[in-house]
């Protein structure tokens, strides 16, 4: 067979493309990484626990300018049930698009509660998103339209997450 | 709207002096409904003569003026009035109020007198823990009442009640109506009718025969749906027990905010519609999740708020209408149930 520059070509990755590929499985730092220690996750977890708090808090009405008309997301989303964040994005059709968790948040803030939009980057937001996410934890992430009202976590006591209650908003 | 919580006891019996005193009939409040039917106060099967009442619940309302909650609730009103035929009366399942204020249970008041019927009145927890009922007692009368009329026995109770978790917290009446304000966060445990309505409740139907027909409204459901939310009476057992000696009985209940239907026993149990916001189903497998409603849209904030009215027939069986301001209902419910 005469050797034309293509072939050259082939023949050479052929030999180099196993090497590479371990080299690939030596240095991926999700396959080799250590895991982390107790302690960080203990922070690590702390630390999304206290945004999901504050997330808690928001939806429950703490921030004044998320309403005018005295409602709260928690009037018609106990425990977060029925917010759907494991379906997101998805089309919505009161909206006409397809869209994210935080852009229903939005829609809820200045619709329902005619309250001014939280900032789409903000630490609020990501507390939103954190409260709702985590209070789905669990459950089949299926981006589309929720045909029925679905449900949030099954929660015996206390606010849906790690967390010792310390005052009124809080179980025993 | 005929007041009959707010009838003077000089009222009573002036009507019940015309009518003839026979209306006094096992009933502590039974003098509100004398005036309505005397000549049936006597219960028993086969005595009920057809009739239809409606019921509307959980309007929260807000002390803001011309709040949108404040249109639902005068729209429901206006569906009573033009139901054909009209119901004999009207019962309002309890949370006329969000935050318990004395104008808010005003606003209600003022809303529901458009009423062309009678209106019966039981309280919700948003009505009641600002001041522990002061209020709405000046307003509604007694929270626990029963009267006969044409031929079925109609009990309302209290069910919302809790033990005093405020005092040892040092919390004040705003604080105690805050946490009672919060659906997920039963800080004061279950509510329920507690003793001294039970025994009211033995009291009540004692001299009544097993073939009474028997209707019971509370704001909260007479069965164990989910705790969490105080979708549950925590002595709903009890008044089952005190029920049980009849053939039939009807429970018909506030607070969940949604089409429900359970039946334990001799009690079949049907939730209704609110008049503000729906509240989603929880993880629980319903015993009969046709009657669970669609999927609200967010996008109509009348999807998913509506009213009820229920046709009793001669038999105690009855067609159970919800009427919702959305389309929302199965096919199962599409055209009544019975109960």
């Amino acid at each position: 067979m005469k050797l034309t520059t293509k072939n050259r070509f082939d023949i050479a990755m052929g030999l180099i493309a196993p090497f590479v590929l371990l080299g690939l499985l030596v240095s991926n730092p999700a396959a080799a990484r250590e895991p982390f220690t107790a302690a960080e996750l203990a922070e690590q977890e702390k630390a999304l626990l206290t945004v999901v708090d504050h997330g808690r808090d928001l939806w429950h009405g703490t921030l004044p300018s998320m309403s005018t008309n005295g409602l709260a997301c928690g009037n018609c989303h106990p425990d977060a049930a029925a917010s759907n964040p494991q379906t997101f994005p998805k089309y919505q059709a009161n909206l006409g698009k397809v869209i994210a968790i935080r852009d229903m948040i939005n829609w809820c803030i200045m619709a329902p509660q005619m309250g001014k939009a939280l900032d789409v980057n903000g630490d609020d937001m990501i507390a939103m998103e954190a409260y709702t996410t985590y209070m789905h934890r669990g459950i089949k992430i299926e981006p589309g339209l929720a045909t029925k009202q679905t449900s949030a976590i099954v929660v015996k006591s206390g606010p849906g997450f790690p967390k010792k209650g310390s005052g009124i908003g809080y179980d025993k | 709207m005929t007041d009959f919580n707010n009838m003077t006891r000089r009222d009573f019996f002036t009507i019940t002096g015309k009518a003839g005193l026979a209306t006094m009939v096992a009933s502590a409040v039974g003098a509100n409904f004398g005036m309505v039917q005397v000549a049936e106060a006597a219960v028993g099967k086969g005595k009920v003569t057809p009739f239809r009442f409606a019921i509307l619940t959980d309007a929260h309302l807000f002390s803001q003026a011309d709040h949108k909650f404040d249109a639902m609730l005068e729209k429901a009103v206006n569906d009573c009035n033009n139901m054909k035929p009209l119901p004999d009366f009207v019962l309002y399942c309890g949370d006329i109020a969000q935050n318990g204020t004395d104008d808010q249970l005003q606003k209600g008041k003022r809303i529901l007198s458009k009423l062309k019927m009678p209106l019966k009145v039981i309280p919700g927890e948003h009505d009641w823990y600002l001041d522990m009922g002061a209020a709405w007692r000046g307003h509604f009368g007694s929270p626990t009442w029963s009267f006969d009329h044409k031929g079925v026995h109609f009990i309302g109770m209290n069910s919302i009640l809790v033990k005093d978790f405020w005092t040892p917290a040092g919390m004040t009446a705003k604080q105690r109506m805050d946490t009672m304000e919060m659906l997920e966060s039963p800080i004061a445990g279950p509510w329920g009718v507690q003793a001294e309505q039970l025994d009211w409740l033995k009291k009540d139907v004692k001299n009544l025969k097993p073939d009474t027909p028997v209707v019971v409204f509370t704001h909260s459901p007479l069965w164990d749906y989910y705790p969490r939310w105080n979708f549950q009476t925590s002595d709903a057992p009890e008044i089952r027990d005190i029920l049980k000696k009849f053939e039939r009985v009807m429970s018909f209940h506030g607070h969940v905010h949604q089409t429900l239907y359970n039946k334990i026993g001799n009690m079949g149990s049907v939730g209704t519609l609110s008049t503000s916001w729906p509240w989603p189903y929880p993880d629980v497998k319903l015993a009969y999740p046709d009657h669970q409603m669609y999927r609200s849209d967010p996008g109509n904030i009348e999807d998913g708020e509506g009213s009820q009215y229920i046709d009793l027939e001669s038999n105690f069986t009855a067609m159970h209408h919800y009427q919702p301001f959305g389309d929302m209902l199965t096919p199962a419910m599409k055209n009544g149930f019975k109960v």
